[in-house]
């Protein structure tokens, strides 16, 4: 069981950790031992953002090309790793990304840079908190070396952990809540918004909650009256990009790409 | 406030526990679509809500309920040691002093549904502590084991996740001490103590 015996060691050393220059030892080792070249423990936060920006975790040992690549790119929006993370809330291998999200050009074109930068493949564990901005931590093999799908299970642990003692160790949890400003859903309102971005219509939205059908519509209209939007789509848009609701929420346990 | 609901208080609370029942086929069942029994068409009851099960409710100032979480002695039948055992590389953790905790169930969204999952862990960690609990046991989906561990508290897996229904599922540990609540109360900004053990007549 040595496999299990190192993830052990490594989650008693993080959880322990006072520091972060003694976590990303841990980090670093465990990258290593668990057959990765690299790492980045990062927020999807709009780095253009700046008030987002100071908080935001960027813990990241990709090679200088593909740091240098990220940095002239500025626009993480278009990064294929980080639109999957929002699709997906379970981890995922860099080449099974066309199977999660529509690899456009521009899409493929920033996955074929990062390969040009010397990686060959990479996993990506997304960590979804409610109420904080998207993060994730993201494995990546240098080019020439093929992805031990054994360990897989491994780093999704070394993943969550790692992100977590971040969080602890920066007090993240006490000053990285997403604008307060946002609009409150009531218990019901919520209900209602989760099962129409799941595609149900009122009436089946009724029928699930035993209220009446157009309760479920007050319901939903009030709340596009909070976000002042015209459209259901565009209230579950709003409602997602604010972890209102969350992907996990929409898509339940059907989230395993298909 | 998180109300305590041990084995002998059932009959004073049968409104409240019938509408907890109600609320997690709504949750696990409806929104989170878990294949678990339902009874009578309103109520996720399963094999492990037996006379065993102790719980926890979080209640409003109103008396309305906004979470619940169930907890049951690992010395009888557990999800960890009937359905999962395989989940624990070095066995399934067994003791007077081990309680797993199953079925984690907020009804808010975003920020508020992660205070009240706050709420219910300190309520479960003042549990622990009342009553000589040294370890609680879960089994965690992957997806939201980050949420699980940042409440804050110390959590280790038990062995490597494996898959279940298409998700992969680990089985984790809780290490509870004194400094896990005085942690957890400040982490989540409350004083005293949360939960309440109200005993009422029967009449």
């Amino acid at each position: 069981m040595p496999l299990f015996d190192d993830v052990e060691q490594f989650v008693k050393g993080a959880n322990r950790a006072t520091d972060i220059n003694e976590l990303s030892g841990l980090l670093n080792g465990a990258v290593e031992t668990f057959g990765f070249d690299h790492v980045a423990l990062v927020h999807h936060v709009n780095l253009h953002a700046p008030d987002a920006a100071t908080q935001a975790l960027q813990y990241i040992t990709y090679p200088d090309a593909l740091r240098a690549e990220m940095k002239a790119r500025r626009q993480l929006g278009d990064d294929p790793v980080l639109i999957a993370v929002q699709r997906s809330a379970s981890a995922f291998l860099w080449s099974d990304l066309p199977q999660i999200i529509d690899m456009n050009p521009r899409r493929t074109e920033i996955l074929n840079a990062a390969m040009a930068c010397g990686i060959s493949d990479g996993f990506t564990v997304p960590v979804n908190v409610p109420g904080e901005f998207l993060g994730s931590c993201s494995f990546a093999l240098r080019a020439g070396r093929e992805v031990k799908r054994a360990m897989l299970p491994a780093a999704q642990y070394v993943g969550c952990f790692a992100f977590e003692a971040v969080r602890r160790i920066r007090q993240l949890g006490d000053t990285i809540r997403v604008k307060e400003a946002k609009p409150a859903l009531t218990t019901r309102q919520y209900d209602c918004l989760v099962l129409a971005a799941q595609g149900r219509s009122d009436w089946h939205i009724a029928q699930l909650l035993g209220i009446s059908r157009e309760t479920v519509h007050q319901h939903i209209e009030t709340a596009k009256r909070r976000y002042q939007v015209a459209s259901r789509t565009q209230l579950v848009v709003r409602a997602l990009f604010d972890s209102q609701i969350t992907f996990a929420d929409v898509l339940g346990p059907q989230l395993s790409p298909d | 406030m998180i109300q305590l609901i041990a084995t002998p208080d059932r009959p004073m609370f049968e409104q409240e526990l019938a509408h907890m029942f109600r609320e997690r086929k709504r949750v696990f069942v409806d929104r989170l679509g878990w294949e678990v029994p339902v009874v009578d068409g309103e109520f996720e009851i399963d094999q492990f809500d037996t006379e065993d099960a102790v719980y926890l409710l979080s209640l409003d100032a109103a008396g309305v309920q906004l979470g619940s979480v169930r907890l049951l002695p690992s010395t009888r039948p557990t999800l960890l040691s009937e359905v999962f055992p395989h989940l624990c590389e070095r066995g399934v953790p067994i003791g007077e002093d081990v309680w797993e905790i199953t079925r984690i169930c907020t009804l808010g969204s975003g920020p508020e549904a992660l205070a009240v999952r706050k709420r219910l862990m300190i309520g479960m960690v003042e549990f622990a502590l009342l009553n000589g609990v040294k370890r609680f046991t879960l089994v965690a989906h992957l997806p939201y084991l980050s949420r699980l561990l940042a409440v804050g508290w110390d959590c280790e897996p038990l062995g490597l996740p494996q898959p279940h229904a298409d998700q992969l599922v680990g089985a984790m540990v809780i290490n509870v001490t004194p400094d896990t609540l005085i942690h957890l109360r400040q982490r989540a900004g409350v004083q005293g103590p949360v939960l309440r053990w109200e005993v009422r007549d029967a009449a």
